[in-house]
């Protein structure tokens, strides 16, 4: 990532996460998993776990686009039924909790979106702290790509389901080929 | 559809939603990435695209999450405010949207799912529309609709 990246990126950072995390996904990718290497079946905890902040519901909300003060303004929702939450905010949750750890595949350069299965089952409330269980569920190729899924259960602290994301990518097939992408 | 008075039993199929449309400049990928935390290069790296074109094509390209938000947008700004809420998303992505791509969403009921009181939901097909007239995704949202 460039000087001129950073410094396009920094003016619209607001929350200590957006601070806290790697802004290039080339930084590390040696020790990503890649397709290749993933065992379906296998399952572990995230990384990290995601406490729910209002600044970061602020965040993506304004991220969406939105402009009504439910969604951006914290104190103007609080007497009317408390802020909105984009449906779309799970994607934080889930990059922030997977990091670099299982499921890393999923900061692969060269990685295309063929599309997505989320599931909501309770919005995520201030306060909560999230935990992830990341579960390979599948590999296979396709027309010469090769996909990739896994299951990301999340979980508040009292264990409630809060959604299930199955991620799902097509990403470069063998280790060498993800490092020859990171290296361009 | 009204946004004040929505109830399950005044929807009918194919009723249509009004589109929403968003210019994905770099400053809207920028947020994203920001917001989701993916800072894949193909999204915010500038020039690592010139070399990579992993889309080929020498430019950024807005995250497909972007897009399905856009396309949670759809439904959200109409009837967010009325109570209904969306519970499951299933999408395709089939073209990359290009910085600088205006994306146009549209939708229409699909299904109709009656259930014991405050569990009925209607599920809304969408599909997203780049300026060149492509569709560059579609989905079916599912959104639970007070009775």
């Amino acid at each position: 990532m460039s000087a001129e990246d950073i410094a396009r990126l920094k003016p619209l950072a607001t929350t200590k996460k957006q601070f806290d995390f790697e802004w290039d996904f080339r930084q590390g990718v040696e020790r990503y998993e890649t397709w290749d290497e993933v065992r379906v079946g296998d399952s572990g905890p995230g990384m990290r776990t995601f406490l729910v902040e209002e600044e970061d519901i602020v965040a993506f909300n304004r991220s969406c686009l939105e402009t009504d003060p439910m969604y951006l303004d914290a104190e103007y929702a609080r007497g009317r039924g408390g802020l909105w939450q984009h449906p779309l905010f799970v994607v934080q949750v889930v990059f922030y909790c997977i990091d670099t750890g299982i499921g890393s595949w999923l900061r692969s350069p060269g990685a295309r979106n063929p599309g997505q299965f989320i599931e909501l089952y309770e919005p995520f409330v201030v306060g909560e702290t999230i935990s992830a269980t990341i579960t390979h569920r599948d590999k296979w190729i396709r027309r010469g790509k090769t996909y990739i899924e896994d299951v990301v259960d999340l979980h508040n602290e009292a264990g409630d389901h809060k959604a299930v994301w199955r991620t799902r990518l097509i990403i470069p097939p063998t280790r060498a080929e993800l490092v020859r992408y990171a290296s361009m | 559809m009204s946004n004040t008075a929505l109830h399950y039993q005044d929807l009918t199929l194919d009723q249509e939603f009004p589109p929403v449309e968003h210019q994905v400049t770099q400053e809207v990928i920028d947020r994203a990435a920001l917001a989701h935390l993916d800072f894949n290069p193909v999204h915010t790296n500038i020039e690592w695209n010139t070399r990579a074109q992993v889309f080929g094509t020498p430019k950024t390209a807005g995250h497909g999450m972007l897009t399905m938000s856009m396309m949670a947008s759809l439904i959200d700004r109409q009837w967010r405010s009325a109570g209904a809420t969306v519970f499951r998303m299933e999408s395709k992505l089939v073209k990359p949207v290009k910085v600088g791509t205006r994306v146009r969403c549209t939708g229409n009921i699909r299904e109709l799912h009656p259930r014991e009181p405050g569990r009925s939901y209607a599920v809304v097909a969408i599909t997203a529309t780049d300026d060149e007239g492509d569709t560059v995704a579609v989905a079916n949202y599912a959104v639970r609709v007070p009775d």
